[in-house]
């Protein structure tokens, strides 16, 4: 029994050295792929993919955890978007990011918490035609208050605040490389602290009600709080997205909010693999770079988007990040024996 | 006679126009063993799922020592002290045997809201849960996922989740459904064993089952209550009979 | 006549246009829920294939009416497809998935149709005697309304003889109240979800091919349908066809009043009212089952 055991310990720490050795390889990369590639378009590529990337992210704690469909996260990035964007473009003081970055956000939560009140009063599908009903009126809202979001055209020229530590600059969020590593480091920490997050005995709850809701309530939950703060943190995070693509791009458009972009980062976090976390990066870069290339050979790529969602569905619901899971814990098993 | 724990006072259930439970009044013994039997559709469930706050009564009341417990949502009668178990397995499919009891386990002892720590510092839920594996017999198939569990094993975990809760009352809802012989003795001596510590709640179709185990049996058909009372006074008596015509295996 | 009374009662007669589409069509959505406990995303979309088929048949020369009878059975005969290739493997799994999958489904079925018929708006020539302007108590109003309101209350009746008097009807209502029992009585589970699913398409279709010459076809028409659908489900209710009705008259009603006098926000209040029901009466006003 005592062999056994240190056997299985000696074959896992192996096996937790390979994944430590493996992202550490890849922050590596990360780190030095800007001078890798020192076009400052690539480096907005890369940085816009982060942004996405923690979008889908997102939406996993709400879908592949709590097990909460929505079809239009993306409004909840938009409403960060704009927020900023409004501040920045109207309060006249100079941009600053440590007012402007609590502000996108907080409005976000703002609005998250009566809306998700409202909403976890419901689950399935109900919930899902909920967040179809809030993403568009606030769609519509953007969309018609011409006078202060631009309406159809947005907003554009944004100013970019500095990164400041006290009174001492790192550098302007308009510079690609200082924004390509501000992203990182935020999404990074995102990652970091939602991943603690669901490991915690607060993320088993979660997991507990995606699998059995109704079970989950009779052992003691109250499902509905538990719900609320899935989806707050989820809308959060959603929120942070918004605020780094205002930095990012210094424009903001009702296309980020609109149903399309719902579905847009829907397909992301499907592709990447629901309840994985990490997925969801993989499936970003996968959506944003096939949507490019597919947009080059025709124009109907869309029929492809809806193919792709259907295939992984019926055959791929763990998306790729679970199948590389699945991959990786059989090797486990094997192994072991 | 024990302190009553549970009872009910004259609880209606409407469908419709159809009373699945008319004016029921039960009072349920601590550390007993109460069974409620009857045929099919006779209402068992129904009165169970009044009772665990999963409906709504028409009317009438349900009562918990003395308080009323009539429009409680379930998962506050789980956090004082009464839980059920389903007779469709309703379990966390996807999650391994531990994690089903260690979960219900925490909303016991609490850490739910421990969003920085990790699941396995939580020593007390832990070792609980280990301990209510060892009582329901999966002590060995702690991390297997439970989607891949045989039925049997799943019925014990089913019973093994309410377990975990720390119930001072237990609903459980044929509990031995679909189990083979060896199976069902052993979940029947695990659940006369837990009767000396708490009230158990038990709906059976398997009488001799019942007629073995139980302190108190009362018999349900067609919504209503036609016999309570010790398992010999229930045998003896032409109602039960005539409601089983037909019935018997 | 007075200017103001013709306003009204053309607008009212629109509301009730309106209605009997969306009855047509969310009722198809609710048998296929009630029956099969399935919720199909791109519903709309095939309301909208059932209105370019209309578009592709009568341009070939086929006569309008014949084509409102073949239309809606091509629709149903790749209603059949989909349910047994898409839908019928995700049956068993969470709800989750099979929403996922129908909305990839609508995806790809928006797409197609634009990819197919091009993004073009279509114009559907229905005959003469279809588009002449009728005079109802002295105020004149297109005679083609009429005829929808005719087809939606003709289909309504036969969906209500098929399902009260045929044996497949009862089969299927038997399914809706006790699927478990029904497996029992030898009564093929298969059939009855195909044939669920079939009908509900070949009623969208329908929907769809008399839309088209009112509507135009174009592509995005299935996507305005669609959340309109669901507002009328939502707020009727399941499983009862009277609150369908209702739900069906007044979202056509509200749409069509707010389209003419709030323009822009006359979705939002058609969200509102969906989300108030959804949030404060899941059983919606008449409707026995929870929408969930």
């Amino acid at each position: 029994m005592n062999i056994e055991k240190s056997r299985e310990q000696h074959v896992r720490s192996k096996e937790n050295a390979i994944k430590y050795g493996f992202w550490l390889l890849l922050m590596f990369f990360l780190t030095l792929l800007p001078f890798l590639l020192p076009n400052p378009f690539y480096m907005r590529l890369v940085t816009e993919l982060f942004i996405y990337g923690l979008l889908a992210m997102s939406l996993d704690v709400l879908l592949g955890y709590t097990g909460l469909l929505s079809f239009m996260h993306a409004a909840y990035m938009g409403i960060g978007a704009y927020s900023v964007g409004i501040f920045l473009t109207y309060v006249e003081i100079p941009p600053s990011l440590w007012l402007s970055f609590p502000l996108g956000v907080g409005i976000v939560l703002l609005i998250a918490l009566p809306v998700g009140w409202l909403q976890v009063r419901t689950g399935g599908f109900a919930f899902a035609l909920l967040t179809i009903a809030f993403g568009m009126m606030y769609y519509t809202l953007v969309w018609k208050s011409r006078d202060i979001t631009g309406g159809d055209d947005g907003m554009i020229g944004i100013p970019k605040p500095d990164i400041t530590i006290g009174n001492w600059s790192l550098g302007s969020t308009g510079d690609p490389l200082i924004m390509y590593y501000f992203t990182l480091f935020v999404v990074l920490i995102c990652f970091l602290v939602t991943r603690r997050i669901i490991q915690s005995p607060f993320g088993a709850v979660l997991e507990g009600i995606r699998e059995n809701e109704e079970r989950a309530s009779f052992i003691g939950y109250n499902i509905r709080r538990f719900k609320l703060l899935g989806w707050l943190l989820a809308c959060c995070l959603a929120g942070v997205c918004g605020v780094l693509f205002t930095y990012l791009k210094g424009s903001v458009s009702p296309t980020m909010m609109d149903a399309t972009a719902g579905g847009a980062v829907l397909m992301m976090t499907l592709l990447g693999g629901l309840g994985t976390l990490w997925g969801p990066f993989l499936g970003a870069a996968l959506f944003i770079f096939g949507q490019d290339f597919i947009s080059t050979l025709t124009e109907h790529w869309m029929v492809f988007m809806g193919l792709a969602v259907m295939l992984l569905v019926l055959f791929m619901p763990k998306g790729i990040g679970g199948m590389i899971n699945q991959f990786l814990e059989k090797r486990q098993s094997t192994k072991g024996e | 006679m024990m302190p009553i724990i549970l009872n009910t006072e004259n609880l209606n259930k409407k469908f419709g126009g159809v009373s699945a439970v008319f004016d029921t009044t039960i009072q349920v013994e601590d550390k007993k063993l109460t069974a409620i039997i009857g045929p099919n559709g006779a209402g068992k469930t129904t009165f169970f799922n009044l009772v665990t706050g999963r409906l709504r009564p028409t009317s009438g009341k349900v009562f918990y020592k003395g308080h009323d417990i009539t429009h409680s949502s379930p998962h506050k009668l789980a956090q004082i002290g009464i839980c059920r178990t389903f007779q469709i397995n309703s379990l966390f499919l996807g999650l391994t045997v531990f994690e089903n009891v260690r979960l219900a386990k925490q909303a016991k002892v609490g850490g739910s809201y421990k969003v920085f720590s990790l699941r396995k510092n939580l020593k007390d839920v832990n070792e609980g849960a280990r301990t209510v594996l060892e009582e329901v017999g999966l002590q060995d198939k702690g991390s297997v996922i439970v989607s891949k569990l045989s039925y049997g094993d799943q019925r014990a975990l089913e019973l093994g989740i309410a377990l975990a809760c720390e119930p001072k009352v237990m609903l459980l809802d044929e509990p031995t459904a679909g189990m083979s012989q060896g199976e069902t003795e052993r979940l029947t001596n695990l659940i006369k064993e837990l009767a000396n510590s708490r009230a158990i709640v038990l709906v059976e179709h398997d009488v001799e089952m019942v007629m073995a185990i139980s302190d108190n049996i009362s018999v349900m058909n067609q919504g209503k209550i036609i016999a309570e009372g010790p398992p010999e006074e229930i045998r003896k008596n032409h109602l039960v009979r005539e409601a089983y015509l037909g019935e018997e295996d | 006549m007075q200017g103001e009374v013709v306003f009204w009662v053309q607008s009212g007669l629109n509301c009730l246009v309106l209605g009997g589409l969306l009855l047509l069509i969310a009722i198809g959505l609710n048998i296929i829920y009630g029956i099969s406990r399935v919720i199909n995303l791109a519903h709309a979309s095939l309301y909208a294939l059932g209105a370019y088929f209309g578009y592709t048949l009568v341009t070939t020369g086929i006569n309008f009416f014949l084509a409102i009878l073949i239309a809606p059975i091509m629709v149903a005969a790749l209603g059949a497809v989909i349910e047994r290739v898409i839908i019928e493997p995700t049956r068993e799994r969470p709800m989750v998935y099979s929403l996922i999958l129908t909305y990839g489904l609508m995806v790809f079925m928006d797409g197609m149709l634009k990819y197919i018929w091009g993004d073009a708006i279509h114009f559907v020539e229905v005959p003469a005697v279809l588009s002449q302007s009728i005079s109802i108590a002295g105020i004149p109003y297109p005679f083609y309304r009429v005829f929808i309101l005719i087809v939606c209350v003709v289909v309504m009746i036969g969906l209500a003889l098929l399902l009260e008097k045929t044996k497949l009807g009862m089969a299927m209502r038997a399914a809706s109240n006790i699927p478990e029992m029904v497996s029992g009585l030898g009564i093929n589970m298969k059939l009855i979800h195909v044939s669920v699913f079939a009908l509900g398409c070949m009623l969208a279709g329908i929907g769809g091919i008399i839309a088209g010459p009112l509507f135009t076809v174009y592509p995005m028409m299935g996507g305005e349908m669609l959340i309109s659908c669901f507002v009328v489900l939502v707020i009727g209710g399941l499983g009862s066809l009277k609150g369908v009705t209702i739900s069906a008259l007044l979202v056509g009603a509200v749409q069509t009043l707010g389209f003419i006098f709030i323009t822009d926000y006359a979705m939002v209040v058609v969200y509102v009212m969906m989300a108030i029901i959804l949030i404060f009466m899941p059983r919606g006003i008449v409707g026995e089952g929870k929408f969930e």
